[in-house]
């Protein structure tokens, strides 16, 4: 029995894989496929371009999506290079040219490319320039370490990319790139700057994995801490709210649809079930209004705001009790009921038993399975489920925390708590199973 | 034949549901309010068009700052401003006082907008979320779930694990976090939702379909040499379909009250008054003795999805006796 326990555990575990590794792929798709580098919108559009390739660089958002040889950098790559990179550029005879397609910049003689960063030293770079040259001119890229020259490589006649590999040296001083045109002109489109990866497996994907089985989940924009801390601090005053909302409402709604099920089709159940259809089609945020003003505000039964003693709690539990009430009090209602058509309560009946014996002998017993299942799947969300009742009460646990993270576009928060909460759903999936087997002998462990 | 049109598992047509469900009255009484709830939304879409086809401000949008915190028409005692207004006999009286009732209806609000015509826009963006969410996840839900159930193996393999993933998600958090991604507005919101709603259709579907597989009607279907696919979206599809009307109907309050959630954190409709927009403005509003707009957005948000909750409710027990909620 033991080992056959162990086993189904064991095989539990391993099916949790492919869902947990979906959960993963989700977040990596949703954040970083689909959204991509949120530099600009967290650090604002007035962000330096050296600020925005940081931010980029020490979140992996630099690198290629699964894998690549090349990361790219910030140099220009906004699009508009022109607006950006036309204080920068210096030159002779130089001119921008008008063109649908961006701002082409025209070179008659030199133009030192502007960095707005220097390359890490010893690390290997890519230049790709599009260039157009007139009949007859020839042009060249040129790298500079120093005022010495460390490579060079011409433009292709007609219209085509120059491409330049170079390596920084080891205590690199001061690198600098020209555009040389020695006889006619040139016309550039967007460069880019590339630096190579070392290895082409250093994606974002593989930076993402190789930091969640580190346990870490980045660093938070607004207050710069650890991610991790972070939701570990918010965990504590997180489930003071959720525990007892939890219990309460498991109570209190468990009685309430024994008790429908005791006076079925008589008043008191009719009035219940209204009242619980209503409950459920007032809208959550109309309850935290409401009570924060009413009860708080104008009654000043409970303190609004903070998070210091038993007091501050009250009200938001008693909020989250109600909000939730309606609905389940008609699941485990329906859940009572389905079990009192069965023939076993038929034969219970007909043994001579009153209805309470029934009811709390027979009934609850067996409508303990979707009961649990209920109950445990909702573990999960104590941890997320508060999101509008600790950011209006203040207390600082992990909805408020979501709930600014949203504010402040903190993007690795956000991500960081859809993934644990995910997580903890499909570990609550694995004991609800358990729990079935341990309150059901019927279940077998097959 | 007979034996075919007593199988109370089959799909009832649309006329008999809607038979069915007007023998009730409380059904009744939701197919009202669900119905002035859609002509609300038609005529704010009607509104809205037309301020945008005119290029001008919308009335809903009018500031008027003389005329704020206006209370509603009735507490503004409308016969005996038109009497100061020099109204004399009883038909003076009685017209000025009827202007005056519908002059600002439901009051105004901190700017002197109109807190009615707000509050039909707001039902206007309502029906748009719930309708263009169900749009997005009855589909997915509904194919993916037929697909799963009828082909079973691989097929079914991935389903269960795509949607056992989805469904591991935090549901608000990971609508949250889509509208972030996609950003602000309503696109946003349509995608966190739609894109997340779909699992417990697929669910039903699946299982439905799974039983449905080895009926008779679909075996003789295959002996006829009809391809898996005509099989499958002409003959069971229309004997599981109650379960995408069943879905839609829960799913439509339910997203209705996402809509304004993520309109009340920001993240939503940007500009336009949502019931979202307005609880967050009437929140602030209600510390100053605003009552109204308060009141008026809780009472229609009440209204429209308590309607759909018993509609809901009446439609299960017409549609899948074995759904049933209700034990009468």
């Amino acid at each position: 029995m033991k080992s056959d326990l162990a086993r189904y555990i064991g095989r539990r575990l391993v099916q949790m894989i492919p869902t947990l590794l979906g959960v993963i792929l989700v977040t990596f798709i949703l954040f970083n496929v689909v959204g991509g580098s949120p530099a600009t919108q967290v650090l604002g559009k007035s962000a330096g371009v050296r600020d925005l390739d940081d931010y980029d660089r020490q979140r992996g958002f630099d690198r290629p999506l699964f894998w690549g040889a090349w990361a790219k950098t910030r140099l220009f790559n906004s699009g508009q290079w022109g607006k950006i990179a036309s204080g920068l550029w210096r030159g002779e005879g130089l001119e921008w040219g008008e063109r649908e397609d961006g701002f082409p910049l025209k070179v008659r003689r030199q133009v030192v490319l502007p960095l707005a960063f220097d390359p890490v030293p010893g690390t290997r770079y890519r230049w790709e320039i599009d260039g157009q040259l007139t009949p007859g001119a020839t042009a060249e890229l040129v790298c500079l370490e120093g005022g010495r020259e460390i490579g060079r490589q011409n433009f292709p006649e007609g219209a085509g990319r120059v491409r330049l590999d170079f390596t920084t040296p080891p205590e690199s001083r001061s690198m600098s790139f020209e555009i040389r045109v020695s006889s006619g002109m040139v016309e550039l489109k967007m460069p880019i700057l590339r630096r190579a990866l070392p290895h082409p497996w250093d994606s974002q994907l593989y930076y993402y994995l190789a930091h969640l089985v580190r346990l870490d989940f980045g660093e938070s924009v607004s207050t710069h801490q650890k991610v991790s801390r972070l939701l570990l601090d918010g965990l504590g005053p997180s489930l003071a709210l959720a525990i007892p909302i939890f219990l309460i409402s498991l109570t209190v709604s468990v009685a309430l649809a024994l008790l429908c099920a005791y006076t079925r089709d008589r008043w008191p159940d009719r009035v219940i079930v209204v009242t619980a259809v209503a409950l459920m089609s007032i809208n959550y945020l109309v309850w935290i209004v409401l009570g924060q003003y009413g009860p708080a505000y104008r009654w000043g039964w409970f303190p609004i705001w903070g998070f210091e003693s038993w007091r501050n709690l009250v009200l938001p539990v008693w909020i989250g009790v109600l909000s939730g009430l309606g609905t389940h009090v008609r699941f485990y209602r329906t859940v009572m009921l389905d079990e009192i058509h069965r023939d076993y309560v038929r034969t219970a009946f007909a043994k001579g038993l009153n209805e309470r014996q029934v009811l709390f002998g027979h009934v609850l017993k067996n409508a303990a399975v979707p009961i649990i299942t209920n109950a445990v799947m909702a573990i999960p969300f104590l941890y997320t489920g508060n999101l509008l009742l600790e950011s209006f009460f203040g207390i600082p646990g992990l909805g408020g925390i979501s709930v600014n993270a949203i504010n402040s576009s903190d993007f690795d928060v956000i991500r960081a708590v859809v993934l644990i909460g995910a997580v903890l759903y499909v570990t609550a999936n694995l004991v609800a199973d358990l729990c079935y087997a341990w309150v059901d002998p019927r279940v077998r462990l097959g | 034949m007979t034996t075919l049109t007593e199988n109370s598992e089959m799909t009832p047509g649309l006329r008999t549901l809607l038979r069915r469900l007007w023998g009730e009255r409380r059904a009744r009484w939701c197919l009202a309010a669900v119905a002035i709830f859609v002509l609300a939304a038609a005529y704010g879409e009607g509104v809205y068009r037309y301020a945008q086809w005119r290029d001008e401000t919308p009335g809903y949008q009018k500031t008027n700052l003389s005329e704020r915190y206006l209370p509603p028409s009735p507490f503004r005692d409308p016969f005996g401003q038109a009497r100061r207004a020099g109204a004399q006999t009883v038909w003076q009286i009685t017209v000025g006082g009827l202007q005056a009732l519908a002059h600002h209806p439901l009051g105004t609000d901190n700017l002197g907008r109109d807190v009615f015509q707000r509050l039909v826009q707001g039902a206007r963006i309502a029906f748009l979320v719930g309708v263009v969410t169900a749009l997005i996840a009855i589909p997915i839900g509904a194919l993916l779930g037929c697909l799963a159930g009828y082909f079973g193996g691989r097929t079914d393999d991935v389903i269960v694990w795509l949607y056992s993933t989805v469904a591991s998600m935090p549901g608000l958090l990971f609508i949250l976090a889509i509208a972030l991604v996609v950003g602000k507005g309503l696109l946003g919101v349509y995608l966190g939702i739609g894109l997340t709603t779909w699992v417990s259709l697929c669910r039903l579907m699946r299982a439905e379909v799974l039983k449905h597989r080895d009926r008779p009607y679909v075996v003789a279907a295959q002996a006829l040499g009809l391809g898996p696919m005509r099989i499958l979206f002409r003959h069971i599809l229309p004997n599981v379909f109650h379960l995408v009307i069943i879905t839609f109907s829960l799913r439509f309050p339910a997203a209705v009250g996402t809509e304004v959630f993520l309109s009340f954190l920001g993240i939503g409709v940007q500009g336009e008054p949502s019931w979202g927009v307005m609880i967050s403005n009437a929140r602030l509003r209600l510390w100053q003795g605003m009552w109204w707009e308060m009141t008026f957005v809780t009472l229609a948000i009440f209204a429209v999805v308590l309607a759909f909750n018993l509609l809901g409710d009446a439609l299960r027990d017409a549609l899948d006796p074995r759904l049933r909620v209700r034990d009468n």
